[in-house]
């Protein structure tokens, strides 16, 4: 496996451990009985996240990993939906899309 | 005062402190980090240490947690994150004011797709109807 290829997939799980964070914090406003553990859970999540988004950079430039890690927007709309039951509607898709291409954009040419 | 169906004020406010937080913290980031020696050491962590800087951004980032939490309170996760990306935009306009850095055309096109990507989702539910508490 190439430099590049571990680094792009080290900002994917990068991108999919940090939509698992934010999912953490969500839960900690659905389940109040239960509120420390998942803020706990997220901020430790985020803790791994750094660290893995820190290894992705070894390999890659920070344009690319940055224009990359707007894979976030998708994971989190994908397990708010599936895990959270929340309604991901296609205008939010189409937003979602837009913002991809633009962090891509603003962060692929820095 | 914010209703369920009134203007979200107390959500529209969070979510511009998020806005705010993000880029003190990442432009007070970008300062900081150009103190740091280049070869990683536990030098690093003394400068670190010493920096008012990184004190400040450790703070700010307790205040966002803190204030993020508030955000979810009163929205989707689906519908609130996409917003934290218009950080990106405020960052890259902070930069060019205070940093002196420049603005390629490409990126002014990634920041009028951001803006519209963010319309887009501001026109939807800003909360799912619940008829069942999900699953842990």
């Amino acid at each position: 496996m190439t430099p590049t290829a571990i680094g792009i997939l080290l900002v994917i799980l990068s991108s999919l451990i940090e939509g698992f964070g934010e999912l953490f914090l969500k839960k900690s406003r659905l389940q109040r009985q239960r509120q420390i553990f998942w803020v706990l859970s997220g901020v430790s999540v985020f803790v791994v996240q750094m660290s893995v988004y820190t290894a992705a950079l070894r390999f890659l430039a920070v344009g690319a990993a940055f224009a990359m890690s707007s894979l976030s927007f998708v994971f989190v709309a994908l397990l708010s939906k599936w895990l959270l039951r929340e309604e991901v509607t296609p205008i939010k898709w189409l937003g979602i899309a837009l913002i991809m291409t633009g962090t891509s954009l603003i962060g692929g040419f820095a | 005062m914010a209703s369920s169906t009134g203007f979200p004020y107390k959500l529209t406010f969070g979510l511009a402190l998020t806005i705010v937080i993000d880029t003190v913290v990442q432009l007070a980031w970008r300062i900081a980090a150009q103190d740091l020696p280049e070869t990683p050491s536990w030098d690093v962590v003394g400068v670190v240490l010493g920096q008012p800087l990184f004190l400040l951004v450790v703070m700010l980032m307790l205040c966002q947690l803190f204030n993020w939490l508030q955000v979810l309170g009163q929205a989707d996760l689906s519908f609130a994150q996409p917003f934290t990306s218009l950080s990106r935009i405020t960052v890259s306009l902070a930069s060019v004011y205070f940093l002196h850095e420049r603005l390629a055309p490409e990126q002014i096109a990634g920041i009028v797709m951001v803006c519209a990507g963010a319309w887009c989702i501001s026109q939807t539910a800003r909360n799912t109807a619940r008829n069942e508490t999900p699953s842990p």
